[in-house]
């Protein structure tokens, strides 16, 4: 990309964490499984292959300079390592298909991950240390860890696993506990390998669960979490894609730093939290980033840096989840640029 | 026991989720000898209805509602063997799953759980359905809805190779659609006939496709499905 800026990515990141002044806000679209075509690569041998994913990461970071570098390809990875089977297509993220626990029993069968063997965490660890080796001066690494529920909901199976908050609660605080050490393992090995690890807790949506569940199944577990990446000094991310509005106060009250959301107005959002915690959002990813166009994520942009750039905890012009993989160049680079113009401090959109 | 208060406990059993209640109210109900299809229609459907404006009022959530679907569903397993053997009622035809490359299910079973009781005949292809058995299926049941779902970006696109094909086959039925990142705008774009953007919506959107053309309030049936289906031909 050709923009003349003052600061890398990690300088301008590292600036916000600390209070001090920058160029502009982080411009973050979720680059996740679209990095693989940055090389061409089928998305199958993109993520089950830590050489493929290290390195397609590392030209997609050289050809857009996106402000944070993830490493994913489902949120389903960390239950995947813990025992359930998943189904990879060719050219697609990889999906559940056929959870680990599927008796009650098996829960005895269940045990913490291992990091360094367990699935395809080898993967992502080889994907982690070899963009900190190549770009991590410019850049974060920052890779993508299913929260506690989420990876639970992958070992049971969704539909089973949330009837189970009524009918089996013992059960389910059974497997978030052997979840979240989990996470924590997780955690530990990518701030090893050089990483800024992020937690993703989509099944935990205001769509999907009540407030009340949330509290009680979901907000104790993501405490832990927070207070473990706060050991290491780094920033706790959350995010969480779908309606949030509901949920959103207690994702505020998790230790979480950063709100990453996707279906709520950013308005709303700033009212709700925004005196408690950063923001990150929220430019559609189907009907901006895959099907609009250059002038439609303009006006997107626009409307998020208006809405959210004065959040009194920060804000982080982002997607409000996973850039599609059909998503045009073009399109990327009016969100980037649109970003980078907008988001100049201190903000003028016009 | 009064009829009223064996509907009330019919229709309050599926609102508190509770199985066992739900059954003990069928077999209740079926001891004084009422007509099994009011039971439904009076008891557990009401109850259902009820679950829906929960779920609209985001009192209820998924969980919730899948487990009251159970209740109901048990209720409706004890009335099954009282149901006269005749011709079911006319009830328009809906054929629904996720489109193909999608296993993301849950948004469908919803879908699926409140046309049925809303009173259409629901044909579940289940999840990551290849686009031809969507066409095939309505072409065998002359369905009047085809219902596409998606949760990914990646495969949205299915949905418009699903209704170009069903015009190429000259498929009438119409078409709803829904799942995380669809849009009204971009149902338009493709030619849907309607957006559901969840379970309660696509109740609302699906009975005013068909307006003004009687749509019975009674549940699904298997036997009588499968006698009309042996009717109309199925291969």
């Amino acid at each position: 990309m050709n923009v003349a800026e003052e600061m890398t990515p990690k300088e301008r990141m590292q600036a916000i964490l600390q209070g001090k002044d920058t160029d502009r806000l982080l411009v973050s679209p979720l680059v996740l499984n679209f990095a693989s075509r940055s090389l061409h690569l089928p998305v199958r041998s993109f993520c089950t292959n830590g050489r493929n994913m290290g390195d397609a990461n590392i030209a997609c970071f050289k050809r857009y300079r996106h402000d944070i570098v993830y490493i994913f390809s489902t949120t389903s990875t960390l239950a995947e390592a813990m025992g359930t089977r998943m189904y990879f297509p060719e050219d697609d993220a990889p999906q559940v298909e056929t959870p680990f626990l599927q008796t009650r029993e098996d829960i005895t069968k269940l045990k913490p991950v291992e990091p360094e063997k367990d699935g395809r965490i080898p993967v992502y660890l080889e994907a982690v240390k070899r963009c900190v080796d190549a770009i991590g001066d410019e850049v974060f690494i920052v890779p993508v860890i299913g929260a506690p529920f989420t990876t639970s909901a992958a070992l049971r199976g969704t539909e089973t696993f949330i009837k189970e908050l009524y009918t089996d609660p013992a059960l389910i605080h059974a497997i978030m506990k052997i979840t979240t050490q989990s996470v924590k393992n997780l955690i530990d090995a990518y701030v090893k390998a050089g990483g800024v690890p992020v937690t993703v807790e989509p099944v935990a949506t205001g769509s999907m669960i009540s407030e009340r569940h949330f509290r009680t199944f979901v907000l104790p577990y993501l405490k832990e979490v927070y207070a473990h990446i706060h050991s290491y000094s780094l920033p706790g991310v959350l995010h969480i894609c779908g309606k949030t509005k509901r949920v959103i106060p207690c994702m505020a009250e998790s230790g979480a730093d950063i709100l990453s959301i996707d279906n709520i107005d950013l308005k709303e959002a700033k009212e709700l939290v925004g005196d408690k915690v950063c923001l990150m959002g929220n430019v559609s990813p189907a009907d901006g980033m895959l099907k609009g166009n250059p002038e439609i994520i303009t006006n997107m942009v626009k409307d998020c840096v208006i809405k959210a750039s004065d959040n009194p905890k920060g804000f982080i012009l982002a997607t409000g989840c996973e850039v599609p993989l059909k998503t045009p160049h073009e399109n990327m680079v009016a969100f980037l640029e649109a970003g980078r113009r907008f988001a100049r401090l201190p903000i003028h959109v016009n | 026991m009064e009829k009223s208060d064996i509907l009330n406990h019919l229709a309050q059993a599926v609102i508190d989720m509770d199985v066992t209640r739900a059954r003990q109210a069928a077999a209740e109900a079926m001891s004084c000898n009422m007509d099994p299809y009011e039971a439904i229609t009076g008891g557990l459907a009401k109850g259902m209805d009820t679950v829906n404006e929960l779920f609209e009022n985001e009192e209820y959530f998924v969980p919730e509602i899948l487990l009251c679907a159970d209740a109901m569903y048990a209720g409706i397993e004890v009335l099954k063997p009282h149901f006269p053997k005749e011709a079911a009622p006319n009830k328009k035809k809906v054929v629904i799953g996720v489109v193909k490359g999608d296993t993301h299910d849950i948004g469908k079973n919803l879908v699926k759980i409140m046309l049925d009781n809303a009173g259409f005949e629901m044909h579940d292809l289940g999840r990551n359905v290849p686009y031809a058995k969507f066409i095939d299926t309505a072409g065998e049941l002359n369905a009047d809805l085809v219902c596409l779902s998606t949760l990914m970006t990646t495969t949205m696109d299915g949905m418009h190779i699903v209704i170009e094909d069903m015009k190429k086959a000259g498929i009438p039925a119409r078409v709803m659609i829904g799942g995380g990142p669809i849009s009204p705008a971009f149902a338009k774009t493709i030619g849907a006939d309607g957006y559901a953007k969840n379970a309660a919506e696509a109740v609302k959107v699906a009975k005013g496709m068909f307006q003004g053309i009687q749509i019975p309030l009674a549940m699904k049936i298997p036997e009588l499905v499968s006698i009309r289906k042996n009717r109309g031909g199925v291969r």
